[in-house]
């Protein structure tokens, strides 16, 4: 009785299981098919049928084929290699700005520009087709995109502020000369003050005016030190600045390709974030093309 | 013993005129040689007498115990007499002029075009045939000279300093037609005399490696110039090996790169342009913002000369 119902409710076991079996071969066979073929819309198709139906959507009716990526996730980093080189190709037009360093297999970083000491921007990734921006890099460009519409720059502040130390110092310096004749008067006076001997009523002015100078010596004594480690700080400030002007000039010029290639940063930031349906739909228009020949 | 002694200031007596006589004639006849290249020096069409006259002037023992000239030319003199010789018969212009000639003695010249300035050679105290020869004011050979080892050195950093620095807001067409008048005297020895020329910052042809003093550079010294190119339009584009290049104008390219070994950095730039024209000195010259590079960063940048003769 058990047997005979085992039997009922299982009895497609073996044939479905060769069905499934069969569809995974065929499946693994299209993907191999696809490489060997070079047809890389197929295989993003094949990696993420539901993505590629739900972005490229041309023909609703048409039913989503089975999501078997599985099989083959763990290729994913020669999966990448492969499709990096059409999708590297595709940038570089559309994004000729961005170069790519493959630092291990399948894995790009992004550089900003071949300018010197150009900015890491991120990661490319060819699977998703996507940009990951590295965080801290995007948003100092989009704060400087945002300050450029008020005329203004990320580092204008600390530019400035470290240019008026400098000049500040530049004139403490400067005055040491006359800093030590004060110094001198000074010196004098509070000869003149210790020498005294006041009557009990003026006690309480001569040390109040002692007081005063002692104060004012060590003023200028502080004055003396800040001016004497003054040119140091002024060569550590003028590297600060150097390196926030780099930084201001690495801006300036990634605004300008940005510009230059898409209009504004919105236009940017739209195109990254369709960057998957338009890559494919470039695929298209590509085997059309050459299914038309 | 005695006999002796009597004969031989006998003899001694009778030779006295004769010896005399002999001494008188050789510092006559010094003399005569003396004049005879001189005259060679200052007359002839013919280069290689002219190199070789000089050289033979040059350290020159004219003055004997006997024979003195009160007059002499001194080996500088030479140098410069042999210098302006060899720039009118290689028909190298009307510039260069020897400026004092109403003197015998220390001869100076000028480059016309430069007005006052007058210039001169001293001799190397390391080397009695070699000469340095530079502005008269200022103690830096702008070139070595030695003309017995044909030898002509170009000294990179004391060039700079008079051409770029001492005699900025000359117009630079002027500073240039003079490094050129140099530059050509100096092929000049080196094509028909077979002179070993070290142009330095004045070597135009592509691919010249200017090697900086510091060996390595500081990560700051090429930010500058990065911001320093940007403000003026160019950008300094990296190559990717820790280098950086530099598109100018008419398709100027200067590289600055590490041309030594990891553990032993030998930075220095390089000058790329199709006519083979521009040079490191010209590049100064034509571009103020490199100037303002390089003499913020001189102790840096300073293009090295040989050390041994002109240290």
């Amino acid at each position: 009785m058990e047997r005979q119902m085992e039997t009922d409710q299982f009895g497609q076991n073996d044939a479905q299981l060769s069905s499934a079996l069969n569809e995974k071969i065929h499946y693994l066979t299209d993907l191999n098919d696809s490489l060997s073929n070079g047809d890389d819309l197929k295989v993003y198709q094949l990696m993420d049928p539901q993505r590629y139906a739900g972005e490229l959507g041309t023909d609703s009716d048409a039913p989503i084929a089975p999501d078997h990526f599985n099989l083959a996730s763990d290729l994913t980093a020669q999966l990448s290699h492969h499709l990096s080189n059409k999708l590297i190709d595709y940038l570089g037009t559309t994004y000729p700005f961005f170069y790519y360093h493959e630092y291990e297999l399948g894995r790009f970083r992004i550089y900003f520009g071949n300018w010197w000491d150009h900015r890491m921007f991120g990661e490319l990734d060819p699977i998703n087709v996507k940009f990951n921006f590295d965080e801290d890099a995007y948003k100092i460009l989009a704060s400087s995109f945002a300050l450029e519409a008020n005329n203004q720059r990320v580092n204008d502040d600390a530019m400035k502020q470290l240019g008026e130390q400098n000049e500040r110092i530049t004139k403490l310096i400067s005055e040491q000369d006359s800093r030590d004749k004060r110094k001198e008067a000074v010196r004098a006076k509070l000869k003149e003050n210790q020498e005294k001997s006041p009557m009990p009523w003026e006690a309480g002015k001569v040390k109040e005016e002692r007081q005063q100078l002692n104060d004012e010596l060590l003023q200028l004594t502080q004055t003396d030190e800040e001016a004497a480690n003054g040119r140091a700080t002024i060569k550590e400030n003028e590297n600060k600045i150097l390196a926030l002007s780099k930084e201001e000039t690495i801006l300036s010029l990634e605004k300008k390709n940005i510009r230059a290639s898409f209009g504004s940063f919105e236009a940017f930031i739209d195109n990254n974030d369709h960057l998957y349906d338009k890559y494919l739909e470039s695929l298209t228009q590509e085997s059309q093309v050459s299914d038309g020949e | 013993m005695v006999s002796n002694e009597t004969e031989q200031k006998v003899i001694s007596a009778n030779e006295l005129l004769t010896n005399y006589g002999h001494a008188i004639q050789g510092g006559l006849d010094t003399g005569a040689k003396y004049l005879k290249a001189f005259h060679t020096l200052s007359e002839t069409q013919d280069g290689q007498a002219l190199l070789s006259a000089a050289v033979e002037l040059t350290n020159f023992q004219l003055n004997s115990d006997f024979v003195t000239f009160p007059h002499q030319f001194s080996d500088e003199d030479v140098q410069l007499i042999f210098f302006e010789r060899l720039l009118t018969l290689a028909d190298l212009g009307t510039d260069f002029r020897i400026s004092n000639a109403e003197r015998v003695q220390k001869l100076l010249c000028k480059f016309t075009s430069l007005g006052d300035q007058t210039f001169t050679f001293t001799k190397s105290t390391k080397n009695s045939d070699g000469f340095f020869f530079g502005p008269t004011m200022h103690n830096r050979p702008l070139f070595y000279i030695d003309l017995k080892n044909k030898e002509l050195m170009f000294h990179g950093s004391a060039l700079i300093n008079y051409f770029v620095v001492d005699l900025e807001g000359v117009d630079k067409g002027i500073l240039k037609g003079v490094l050129q008048l140099l530059t050509q005297a100096a092929a000049e020895l080196k094509e028909k005399f077979g002179f070993k020329v070290d142009f330095n910052v004045l070597d135009s042809v592509n691919g010249e490696f200017y090697a900086f003093a510091a060996g390595a550079l500081t990560d700051s010294v090429m930010d500058e110039l990065f911001v320093k190119s940007a403000e003026n339009q160019f950008i300094l584009m990296t190559d990717g090996i820790g280098g950086a290049s530099l598109t100018l104008d008419n398709g100027i390219k200067v590289t600055v790169t590490d041309n030594g070994k990891p553990d032993r950095p030998k930075w220095g730039a390089m000058v790329h342009d199709d006519q083979q024209s521009e040079n490191w000195l010209y590049l100064l010259l034509d571009y103020p913002f490199i100037k303002e590079w390089y003499l913020n960063n001189q102790k840096q940048l300073e293009i090295l000369s040989n050390q041994f003769v002109f240290g």
